[in-house]
């Protein structure tokens, strides 16, 4: 809109018959706002002729209101229950992915912990995006419920491939050893 | 895909499975010492000019050949332990030695220029008595062998007998020597103890007995210790009741002609026992006619045998000789006499054994080693110059058992420590810091930090860093003058000015006692010999105990040894405290011990001075403390009730334990009795004081914890039985706790003997013996663990232990017999432990020791292989990759030490026996240390480059957009 040299845009490039002190073949015109009215002026004189049928003001359009809603509605439930439907698919991952500690599994295991947690960090954000829609808590709700789902599975693969620290043998290492009570020395008869 | 990134990463996990050291690292972090042992026989290999060999014959059954230049072995025979191989006698003739073994069971005869066994052959065994070479016409071919009641005659060539006989009369006859001086026959000489010689002839032909004659001999006892045989066969014997020399001619045997020492003018030193020396310089010859006669510790003449009168050829007043030898270079004999020249320095002359008289320019001074002990024996090599007259060089044998090889006019050429071949314990030390280090140590020292102000802190840490800078710079310098240089020019000299802690405590001082009672400090790097200190009233029988009080982290209190050196028949024991690093005796008096001594423990508390308490148990079970201060009396008061100690009585079959009371004297607490007529106490293992654990639980396969018990105070009993008859023998193994006297553990070993080698350490005892139900060696370990939840996590008492642990054992087979039997050690415990076990064959063999895990289950489940078992096989392999000496054999291994580095990964190791060998082992690997052979030119020059590339192509890319941006 306000790219230089544009017809009606922000700064016009104009010719000017006569009059003026000084004669110019052309001239840019900086300011705008002086453009614009100018513009606004002619176009109000009817210096441009527009088209027939336009209408300056716009017009409210009041048929399609109705299923816009709906698709609105429609979008948010598909945000909410997104990660909802990833479960079923996380599920089938985790079981091909086996238990076993190598690289692939793990790298599984951590984006499928990460997107939940990434979107539980976005939870404003996707709330923003709900904004429009009537049910909003309640889809917020259901998001939020699948990405803690989400990560609950994460977790429990966790579990089962054993990287959580939850048995005694993972604390085994910080045991400090115990002091000794008693001076003990001795030996056979030299 | 995965499947292939495993097999990558599991060929990843192999390759780097590599025991074995490289080729290139051969000799870069291990050296090895070769001994024989102190010399018995000795001789010089004068069979060719040239030849630069003396034959040695030593006490440890060893027969070698050393490089007279160097000192080098240039070969060697080490024969069997004890009394089998003993090296009964020493014949040599032109390049074959004969040597008469195991108490005349061998005889072998070498090859000496190449050290090959000419030949070897077996007597009847048992009650040798003397030998010696038969020659007839000038030429020896025959030895003859006396025993207690045979003689056998045999052919220098190949060994085989020419002819045995009998002795006549020999169960009241007791022979004693053999004597032949080429004229085809051979003269046995016996005695009946206090009544006379008899003197038995054979015929060198046939074995016929020429002549048998009884002489009276009412004095004589024994006929090799004061009878030798000089000039045309006359006996002469020295009779030290009557002070006399008596002369027998052996041709004719008449009767003894007595002379009085008198009447030659002579005096024998009052209580001396007067000793005759001669020289046989070839057997197939007669002795000379000249002789040595000592008549006191200071005093040895040369007298000469001529038509049956002595005559007196040179008493070599004014000289006090210590010490005279004959040796004989082609026709010319020289006797060498050695006396002391001043306090420190001793001389060596030269007489002609003919005339009596000094040979010029001949005389030898060398220095006296201040550490070192009283010259013993002599052993003289004499050649003949260019011009006719006669040169030497000596071979001095010291009561310290070293050798040292010296020439004219008194240049050391080498010195072989031989103490070094019987090393009785050792200990390492660490080494102390460098004078900057120390600098900064005591710059931050806490006296430092009360009494100086905050300026003078930064002056002085200024300071120091300045020296720092000073020291890198040199540091620097030194690398940068050392690299031009070719790399065997490179020798890094080490003395003990420049002895200091490497970036890793690598390097340690190496204090090493030996059964002569000479203390050795030696680099663990290079094996180099630091210092020596000869102790010279150390008994022959002592037992010593090597303890470390107070080490080099205490700057800048120097380090403090205690050697505990007890006498075995009379109890009593004296303390030898000295500096580890320098080998001085302490400023420190020891105390004096009146009482025999027990046994000694060391408390880990420390006197003011930061010297640990050393605590001697006297045989009233008294206690007395070094150092003894008050500070010391004091904190012992506060503490007595927690010091508890054991005695270990084997003879009585009696353990015993003490606690100390407040005013030190004990109580006894626990007793136990094992019935000496069934069973004797062979061993009793306590755990070592320097011994970290890091994990305090093995983690099972369903990641449960098993926790170990850990009892510092457990000690582990080893007894054999006393009948040894193969069904009934049995060892057993008894686990004791040391405070209570609770018997936490039993096990018997039935049909099994000893000897019995133990490794007690964390919560397992591994022991070896001999099974002589299946005759083999097994192996057996037992773990100890508290269960899955532990009693209490913060603080040990023995006398709060309501559960016993659980107890796992599990055998195995060895196919090898074992020396000994030693566990790596580390820092911190992290690192996994090996068993490090000298083996007969030279070897020592680095065993995991989660081969001998009694988990290891026989059938194998998803949670064994969870926990890493391997599956239960009963024997145990040993791969040659296993041994950390490849070929570097370490002869009649008897101890194994261990000692951790400042790297965890690394354990310094020494095995001690005839040799000595030190080496490094990382039985995790090196996990944190670049490897030595790490290419650190590859790494950095392609860092660099690759740092250049983009430097370049960042510029090329700058260049190619701002060219774009123009079009």
């Amino acid at each position: 809109m306000a790219s230089p040299g544009g017809q009606g845009g922000g700064g016009a490039l104009s010719t000017r018959g006569g009059g003026g002190a000084r004669r110019m073949k052309w001239s840019l015109e900086l300011s705008a706002g002086n453009t614009r009215s100018r513009g606004d002026r002619q176009g109000g004189q009817g210096d441009v002729v527009y088209p027939i049928g336009y209408s300056e003001k716009p017009v409210p359009d009041t048929s399609i209101q109705e299923t816009d809603r709906n698709l609105v509605e429609k979008r948010c439930w598909d945000v909410a229950l997104g990660p909802l439907k990833q479960i079923p698919m996380n599920l089938f991952i985790m079981y091909m992915s086996g238990n076993t500690i190598s690289i692939f599994p793990i790298m599984m295991v951590c984006m499928m912990a990460w997107r939940p947690i990434q979107a539980l960090m976005s939870m404003s954000a996707t709330f923003k995006l709900l904004e429009s829609s009537s049910q909003q808590w309640l889809q917020g709700l259901v998001y939020l419920i699948g990405n803690l789902l989400g990560a609950a599975l994460a977790i429990y693969k966790c579990q089962s491939m054993g990287l959580l620290p939850t048995h005694s043998s993972d604390w085994l290492a910080f045991i400090e050893p115990p002091q000794r009570m008693e001076i003990l020395g001795g030996g056979m008869v030299l | 895909m995965e499947k292939l990134i495993l097999l990558l990463l599991k060929l990843c996990i192999l390759v780097c499975v590599v025991h074995a050291v490289f080729e290139d690292q051969v000799g870069k972090f291990d050296w090895r010492q070769q001994y024989v042992g102190k010399v018995r026989f000795s001789h010089f290999d004068t069979q060719i000019q040239s030849s630069k060999k003396v034959l040695v014959a030593t006490e440890s059954n060893v027969f070698a050949a050393l490089n007279t230049r160097t000192g080098e072995l240039l070969w060697r025979h080490v024969d069997k332990t004890g009394p089998e191989g003993n090296i009964d006698a020493y014949l040599h003739y032109a390049q074959d030695t004969v040597l008469v073994v195991g108490n005349g069971r061998m005889l072998r005869s070498w090859d000496v220029n190449i050290g090959g066994l000419n030949w070897e052959i077996l007597l009847d065994s048992g009650s040798f008595q003397s030998a010696c070479l038969v020659g007839q016409q000038g030429i020896v071919k025959h030895v003859a062998v006396l025993k207690k009641t045979v003689i056998s005659v045999h052919y220098l060539s190949n060994g085989h007998q020419k002819w045995i006989e009998n002795l006549p009369e020999s169960e009241t006859v007791d022979y004693q020597t053999v004597y032949s001086d080429g004229n085809g026959q051979v003269f046995v000489l016996g005695i009946v103890p206090h009544s006379h010689i008899t003197i038995v002839v054979y015929s060198m032909e046939d074995g016929e007995i020429i002549k048998q004659v009884s002489v009276e001999a009412p004095w004589l006892s024994n006929i090799p210790g004061s009878c030798v045989v000089v000039g045309q066969g006359m006996l002469m014997c020295v009779d030290s009741t009557t002070l006399s020399l008596n002369i027998l001619d052996l041709h004719q045997q008449l009767q003894m002609t007595q002379i009085p020492l008198q009447s030659l003018g002579l005096e024998v030193d009052p209580g001396f026992h007067p000793s005759l020396v001669s020289h046989q310089p070839n057997p197939a010859q007669k002795p000379l006619s000249e002789f040595f006669l000592q008549l006191g510790p200071e005093r040895i003449l040369l007298l000469q045998l001529n038509n049956g009168q002595i005559v007196k050829l040179n008493d070599f007043k004014p000289l006090k000789v210590l010490l005279a030898s004959f040796a004989t270079t082609g026709e010319k004999t020289v006797a060498a006499v050695m006396s002391p020249k001043n306090a420190t320095a001793y001389s060596i002359n030269l007489f002609s054994a003919d005339t009596g008289r000094r040979l010029l320019d001949t005389t030898l001074i060398f220095p006296v080693d201040p550490n070192g002990g009283k010259p013993e024996r002599l052993h003289v090599q004499a050649f003949l110059k260019k011009d006719d007259s006669v040169g030497y060089r000596v071979m001095v044998q010291t009561e310290d058992h070293a050798l040292t090889f010296i020439q004219q006019p008194g240049r050391v050429m080498w010195t072989r420590e031989e103490a070094l071949s019987d090393v009785v314990t050792m200990e390492m030390v660490d080494l102390p810091l460098t004078g900057t280090q120390a600098e900064l140590e005591g710059e931050f020292g806490k006296k430092a930090a009360i009494q100086d102000g905050l300026l003078s802190m930064v002056l002085k840490r200024l300071s120091s860093q300045l020296i720092m800078l000073q020291a890198w710079i040199a540091h620097l310098w030194k690398l940068f003058y050392d690299a031009r240089k070719p790399r065997s020019q490179v020798k890094n000299e080490v003395s003990i000015e420049n002895l200091s802690r490497d970036e890793f405590n690598l390097q340690k001082m190496m204090v090493m006692v030996t059964s002569s009672g000479k203390l050795f400090g030696i680099d663990s790097k290079t094996g180099g010999i630091l210092w020596k200190h000869y102790l010279d009233n150390v008994p022959s029988n002592a037992a010593f105990k090597l303890m470390v009080q107070r080490t080099t982290a205490h700057f800048p209190h120097p380090p403090q040894c205690t050697l505990l050196i007890k006498d075995k028949d009379t109890g009593l024991a004296t303390l030898h405290v000295f500096n580890p690093i320098f080998g001085r005796r302490s400023q420190v008096t020891p105390p004096a011990l009146p009482q025999p001594i027990l046994q000694s423990l060391m408390l880990p508390l420390i006197d003011q001075d930061y010297a640990k308490v050393l605590l001697l148990v006297d045989d009233q079970y008294k206690v007395s403390a070094f150092p003894s201060t008050k500070n010391v009396l004091q904190q012992l008061q506060e503490t007595a009730s927690s010091i508890f100690f054991f005695i270990v009585d084997s003879s009585q079959g009696r353990l015993s334990g003490y606690r100390l009371r407040t005013d030190l004297s004990t109580e006894q607490v626990w007793e136990v009795a094992i019935p000496t007529e069934v069973q004797k106490i062979v061993f009793v293992k306590g755990k070592r004081p320097n011994e970290h654990v890091h994990s305090q639980g093995r983690v099972m396969g369903d990641r449960s914890v098993l926790y170990k018990y850990l009892n510092p105070n457990l000690l582990a009993v080893v007894t054999e039985s006393t009948d040894l008859h193969q069904e009934r023998s049995f060892i057993g193994i008894l686990l004791i706790d040391g405070v209570t006297g609770r018997i936490i553990h039993k096990a018997v070993q039935r049909k099994a003997r000893g000897p019995v080698h133990v490794v007690h350490s964390e919560n397992w005892v591994v022991y070896e013996y001999w099974s002589t139900k299946s005759r083999r060696n097994e192996f057996s370990v037992i773990e100890l663990y508290e269960g899955m939840e532990l009693y209490n996590s913060t603080v040990f008492s023995s006398l709060d232990r309501p559960h016993a642990p659980q107890v796992l054992q599990q055998s195995y087979i060895f196919p090898s017999f074992i020396s000994t039997m030693e566990a790596t050690l580390t820092e911190k415990g992290i690192t996994s432990r090996h068993l490090l076990i000298g083996l007969p064959s030279g070897g020592i063999l680095s065993l995991p020791k989660m081969f001998l895990d009694p988990r290891r289950p026989e059938i194998v489940s998803e949670q064994t292989r969870e926990e890493n078992l391997i599956p239960y096989a009963p024997e145990l392999i040993i791969r040659t990759e296993w041994f950390i000496n490849y070929n570097q054999t370490v002869s009649r291994v008897r101890g194994i030490y261990t000692a951790p580095s400042g790297l965890e990964s690394t354990c310094l190791v020494v095995a001690y026996g005839l040799d000595i060998y030190q080496t490094r082992v990382y039985p995790s690997k090196q996990f944190d240390v670049l490897k030595d052979d790490y290419d650190y030119m590859l790494i950095s020059s392609v860092l660099f480059a690759l740092f250049f590339a983009t430097m370049i192509s960042k510029r090329l890319a700058e260049v190619k957009l701002l060219n774009r941006a123009w079009r």
